[in-house]
């Protein structure tokens, strides 16, 4: 961590968080207790062997599922509710998850209409990110018109187009090829770093780690 | 737009896409069922309008009716004009007659009008179709449509009357003689029965056909418009002696509506089982589409999407079915009804049955009128239904929560 993303205020702060979830008669201790702070700018990673808990730990830090025990805070707010989520943070996955009735533009700016009102400025903000992600010209295409490394793209603009604080992204290469994957994770870094938007990557890639200014390893339900 | 509002557009009709089969079939049921309710509640409503129509411009809207004669009709419509509400009244005798005309009878209904004061009360002169009310006198009648054509007279024509007092007098050997009567109109009402076989003449001739001396069968009353039929015929009652009463059409005529409201109300409800057939198959096809859809509402609530507005996306889907259907089919019902005689028409001569149907139904034509209770009625129903088809799927997706739906396969 540099000395400049290190006295930057936290985007997210997380202590303590367990997580446990039944299997049959038993209960496994998926997260034991992971404390996390990442500040405004700061690239994490976020590595560890499959079912080691990545992505649930990531929906908690999403606020999308509810730690057993532990604290979650973004920007010093406990507030992580649906209403906050929308303009805070922005979420990349691995299946991309885009609306399949929607065109690439249409699918973008949907991040946009959860706040409110689309007009001329958001279209644009809309139009400019495609174009920095490199679909100027397949931005009125379907989903369904589009390629895998097309399809994160067009999801990594949805994900920036609230100029969230905070990025999450679940193993955004999981469903591409190397060459396509290095391009999504370099487009990942390189915007997130233009905007100073905090990202958290979680991947099984120790290359895409590598390129983060943090590169951390959960392990049997701690952060290393 | 509300992007829940937004996003239920875009899934029924998807950008790039022209019609989605799922929204057609959706659309085309609620459809189906608001054309049938519109044309079928018009058409039974028709019924009941032309009937009041041929009631009040025939009889007037309050019919005055005695156990036995009105006597002193002249009293009594004095009595009955000084009444508020009351545009005017004509006396009028009515009964059976036989008619020749060159060896052919005819047994057609008699009613027998006060020239002087009819015009106050029904619209007779619309429906004379050859000659003139004018033209009629003490010597001569209007025949009806149906009647002319039995006999084969004409305007012109003298035809022979025979009426039931002539028995008497063959009971006492007397020789009786027709009484001659010339044709001078013709008339059509529009209602089979009573275009088939009715002959009009003046009051005076029907008191003589009959020996009535001055008395009458009954007083005609039409109101003042916007009076409440039922209100005036209350305050006639309370004029009049207790053996002449008078009743509204509506009072005549009540079985009869009765029976014509009954029969709407269940048209009604029978049909209104093909849009909660359609809305069962909205709710169907929404429900499909929340499993189908799992992933993308744990997208929207991963975007920020509130349970509640995921519940409004589906509900509001089930709701713009209903609309487009509704719409769609109040204009498919509107089409249908202005081209509905030449629908009837088209297969009554396919079949080669135009004159049976006539029969059959009374009305020339078929009528039809819409009222806008009905069309109320059918819009806030459907569209209410069609609502409600949301509401499961709609609690089923604002039930998912974002993580499960993000998991699921």
């Amino acid at each position: 961590m540099s000395d400049a993303t290190a006295s930057a205020p936290a985007v997210l702060t997380a202590r303590g968080l367990a997580k446990t979830f039944p299997s049959g008669d038993r209960r496994i201790d998926v997260l034991r207790g992971v404390d996390l702070d990442v500040h405004a700018g700061e690239s994490v990673s976020i590595r560890g062997e499959s079912g080691s808990g990545k992505s649930t730990l990531l929906h908690l830090l999403a606020g999308l599922d509810t730690p057993d025990r532990g604290t979650l805070a973004w920007a010093g707010s406990p507030d992580t509710g649906a209403s906050r989520r929308a303009a805070f943070l922005g979420i990349v996955f691995q299946s991309f998850y885009l609306i399949p009735e929607l065109d690439g533009r249409e699918n973008v700016l949907m991040a946009r209409r959860m706040l409110g009102a689309v007009g001329a400025a958001e279209k644009a903000r809309a139009q400019e990110l495609l174009a920095r992600v490199g679909l100027a010209d397949r931005m009125t295409h379907l989903p369904s018109q589009l390629s895998g490394g097309e399809r994160q793209r067009v999801a990594v603009a949805r994900a920036l187009m609230n100029a969230p604080q905070l990025l999450l992204a679940d193993e955004p290469t999981g469903n591409l090829d190397e060459r396509t994957g290095d391009a999504v994770i370099d487009l990942l870094l390189g915007l997130c770093a233009e905007t100073r938007t905090a990202l958290v990557l979680v991947t099984h890639n120790a290359a895409h780690a590598a390129k983060t200014q943090r590169a951390l390893v959960l392990h049997d339900g701690l952060m290393r | 737009m509300p992007w829940y509002l937004y996003l239920a557009l875009k899934q029924l009709f998807p950008t790039g896409r022209k019609f989605p089969f799922f929204t057609l079939i959706s659309v085309l049921g609620v459809t189906l069922g608001v054309w049938l309710l519109v044309v079928v509640t018009s058409v039974m409503g028709g019924f009941g309008y032309e009937i009041r129509r041929m009631i009040v411009e025939t009889e007037g809207e309050i019919q005055i009716k005695a156990r036995g004669l009105i006597a002193d009709s002249r009293e009594t419509l004095t009595k009955i004009d000084a009444v508020p509400g009351v545009a005017g009244s004509t006396p009028y005798v009515g009964g059976v007659l036989m008619v020749q005309y060159q060896n052919k009878p005819a047994f057609p209904a008699m009613r027998g009008v006060d020239l002087a004061t009819v015009e106050k009360v029904t619209r007779l002169d619309r429906f004379v179709r050859v000659g003139s009310l004018d033209a009629l006198d003490d010597d001569s009648v209007i025949l009806s449509a149906g009647l002319a054509t039995t006999l084969g007279a004409y305007v012109g024509d003298t035809v022979e009357v025979y009426t039931p007092l002539m028995l008497e007098r063959i009971k006492n050997n007397e020789v009786i003689l027709p009484r001659g009567l010339r044709v001078v109109g013709l008339l059509e009402i529009g209602h089979q029965q009573l275009d088939s076989s009715t002959l009009y003449c003046t009051v005076r001739t029907a008191q003589d056909l009959y020996g009535l001396g001055e008395g009458v069968h009954g007083i005609d009353v039409r109101v003042k418009p916007g009076s409440n039929e039922d209100e005036i015929a209350a305050r006639l009652n309370a004029v009049l002696p207790r053996d002449v009463r008078a009743y509204s059409w509506m009072d005549s005529f009540s079985d009869f509506l009765w029976v014509l409201a009954l029969e709407k109300s269940m048209i009604t409800i029978m049909l209104l089982v093909i849009v909660v057939v359609a809305a069962f198959s909205v709710m169907s096809s929404l429900l499909i589409s929340v499993v189908r859809k799992t992933r993308e509402i744990g997208l929207i609530g991963a975007l920020g999407g509130q349970p509640r507005h995921v519940a409004a996306c589906f509900c509001a889907q089930g709701l713009f079915i209903g609309v487009l259907g509704t719409i769609l089919g109040l204009i498919a019902g509107f089409l249908t009804l202005a081209v509905r005689n030449d629908i009837v028409r088209g297969v009554a001569r396919i079949t080669q049955r135009e004159e049976v149907l006539q029969r059959f139904y009374q009305f020339s034509q078929l009528p039809a009128h819409t009222a806008p209770g009905d069309i109320a009625l059918i819009v806030s129903l459907t569209v209410a239904i069609s609502l409600l088809a949301g509401l499961l799927p709609a609690w089923r997706a604002a039930r998912l929560k974002p993580v499960e739906a993000l998991r699921s396969e």
